[in-house]
């Protein structure tokens, strides 16, 4: 099983919301890997041991693994073009 | 008819965490959901109660004798226990009425969609509990003059107008926020940003001090005094803070902080399991208002920390720590011993947004507004805990009160919810009610002419 990574203020609202359906998603399409929802004030710690970061701000730094837009997730605009991206990155990760 | 009351007082007395449940998994089949998923949700939902409810008698049990201990050393009386925002909205949840509130914020919003009053479609359907919680206050505060059958009814009505304030809020920040956060389409329908309302005014005249509009890099700042901020490390400087204050010998403070780290840093594991037993339940209401306004471009509300990328932010709720600590000791009129509410993100964003992110002035707004959200914590205190004492949804002792040392909005939840006090003669609630209302249109056209006149926001 396959990590990624969401954050949000306190990894309890808005990134437990995301995880919770993109883990749904990735049942459904049978992708072996699990979404965690964290700190952001932590999320560096976990960005190692993760294949993707699902982003729900806007992203400065440069992380050494892809960078899926979290707000897709909560609008479902262009949400089948940021989860193929994320399928792809459990396939290449 | 009396058969359906005492049925409905039967489950009511059997506790939070297990009528609530009830009441999910029904509203999952209404939804849609597959039985054994609705099943699964409100199981996932009665482990949320009662893994809160253990988790705030092990906060209390380790932090309620170092508060009295407190008193006994420094003579500083802060009985309060603070439980953060995730207590509030477990409390807030066992409401019995809480889910009738889906029904109101949705069709208000629909309504409003349909007569072309707002261009906002609220997506943030976990926040209904903030609207749950304004209801509950009214209620509360209402019982002594209108009974209970007539406190529920103002309690709905007082929500709604809130959902609709809260459609208005977002409305008028979202260019603000696109410009902001960089990112087009959403905006924030939170009601911790109402404090920006009354945040306004102030603001305007600290803008005409020349040296308080520079900017100033707060990233650098921001990775460097990071980690304090995060839950287990900030429980355990907490902890040991009441310790020593208590006069605890080394052993007795090492183990207070720790106990309070453990409670910080449990907080959003068990939290979690909330989100995770209402998503699908928000998810079918999202996909169902996406279809239904298919042919309109809508802006669409979500909760705040989209706009976590800006460091201005944490900068503030890094300050505002340290700040909250010493007006509780020196505030008079202060009941609560901040703790798991310490991380006010709320006084933060309002901050953020009516400032558009001038980290100065946000500072100096956050020292001035910290006060109110002792206040309001304290002034809520006490119906809180009667909540959470009838439904179950959190195990009290006799006499133990708790509370959330950062309510969102609180200025805006103590107007709209104690405005009926007026009949005991406190007109301050009735004057905030006025001052919001004006302060409200004042900003409402300042932030239409900036997004008319495409302004930067600097």
């Amino acid at each position: 099983m396959k990590q990624i990574v969401v954050a949000c203020g306190s990894g309890v609202a808005t990134s437990q919301t995301v995880a919770s359906k993109v883990n749904r998603l990735l049942k459904e399409n049978n992708v072996p890997a699990e979404v965690l929802a964290v700190d952001i004030k932590s999320v560096d710690r976990y960005i190692a041991g993760s294949v993707a970061y699902i982003a729900i701000t806007k992203v400065d730094k440069e992380y050494p693994i892809p960078v899926i837009n979290g707000i897709a997730f909560l609008t479902g605009v262009g949400q089948d073009a940021e989860f193929k991206k994320l399928v792809d990155a459990v396939n290449n990760g | 008819m009396s058969i359906l009351q005492d049925v409905i007082n039967w489950l009511l007395g059997l506790g939070a965490a297990i009528f609530v449940p009830i009441i999910i998994i029904i509203a999952g089949l209404i939804v849609g959901m597959k039985l054994k998923d609705a099943v699964s949700a409100g199981i996932t939902l009665g482990v949320a109660f009662t893994g809160m409810s253990m988790l705030i008698s092990f906060m209390s049990s380790a932090i309620g004798p170092a508060a009295e201990a407190m008193l006994k050393s420094t003579g500083i009386n802060l009985p309060i226990v603070d439980g953060g925002w995730t207590t509030l909205s477990a409390i807030a949840w066992s409401w019995p009425y809480a889910f009738l509130m889906f029904p109101l914020m949705i069709g208000i919003n629909i309504i409003m969609l349909i007569i072309n009053k707002t261009k906002t479609f609220n997506a943030d359907l976990w926040n209904v509990w903030g609207k749950i919680f304004t209801g509950v206050a009214v209620a509360a505060v209402c019982k002594p003059y209108f009974g209970t059958a007539g406190s529920i009814g103002i309690a709905f009505v007082t929500a709604g107008i809130q959902i609709i304030f809260e459609l208005k809020m977002a409305d008028m920040y979202q260019y603000r926020i696109e410009k902001l956060s960089g990112i087009p389409g959403v905006t924030c329908t939170h009601k911790m940003g109402f404090t920006s309302i009354f945040m306004f005014p102030i603001d305007c005249l600290l803008k005409k001090i020349p040296a308080l509009n520079k900017r100033f890099d707060a990233a650098v700042l921001k990775d460097k005094i990071g980690i304090f901020a995060e839950s287990h490390v900030l429980g355990f400087i907490l902890g040991i803070i009441f310790g020593v204050l208590a006069r605890y010998d080394v052993a007795k403070t090492l183990t207070l902080g720790i106990q309070a780290s453990c409670s910080l840093t449990l907080f959003p594991v068990i939290s979690k399991y909330f989100m995770m037993a209402l998503e699908p339940i928000s998810s079918a209401i999202s996909a169902f208002m996406n279809k239904k306004f298919d042919d309109r471009t809508l802006v669409v509300g979500l909760d705040w920390p989209f706009m976590g990328g800006a460091n201005e932010i944490w900068l503030a709720v890094f300050l505002c720590i340290p700040v909250t600590l010493i007006y509780s000791m020196i505030l008079p009129g202060n009941d609560i011993l901040p703790f798991a509410g310490i991380v006010n993100n709320a006084i933060a964003v309002a901050a953020f947004l009516v400032t558009g992110g001038n980290i100065i002035r946000m500072c100096i707004l956050v020292i001035l507004f910290a006060p109110a959200y002792l206040w309001v914590g304290t002034v809520m205190a006490p119906f809180i805990s009667d909540l959470a004492r009838s439904t179950g949804a959190v195990s009290l002792k006799a006499g133990e009160l708790i509370s959330c040392s950062s309510i969102d909005g609180p200025i805006q939840t103590y107007a709209f919810s104690h405005l009926f006090k007026i009949l005991d003669g406190n007109f301050l609630p009735l004057v905030l009610c006025v001052i919001f209302v004006v302060c409200f249109v004042a900003l409402y056209k300042y932030l239409g002419k900036e997004e008319k006149e495409g302004r930067e926001i600097n």
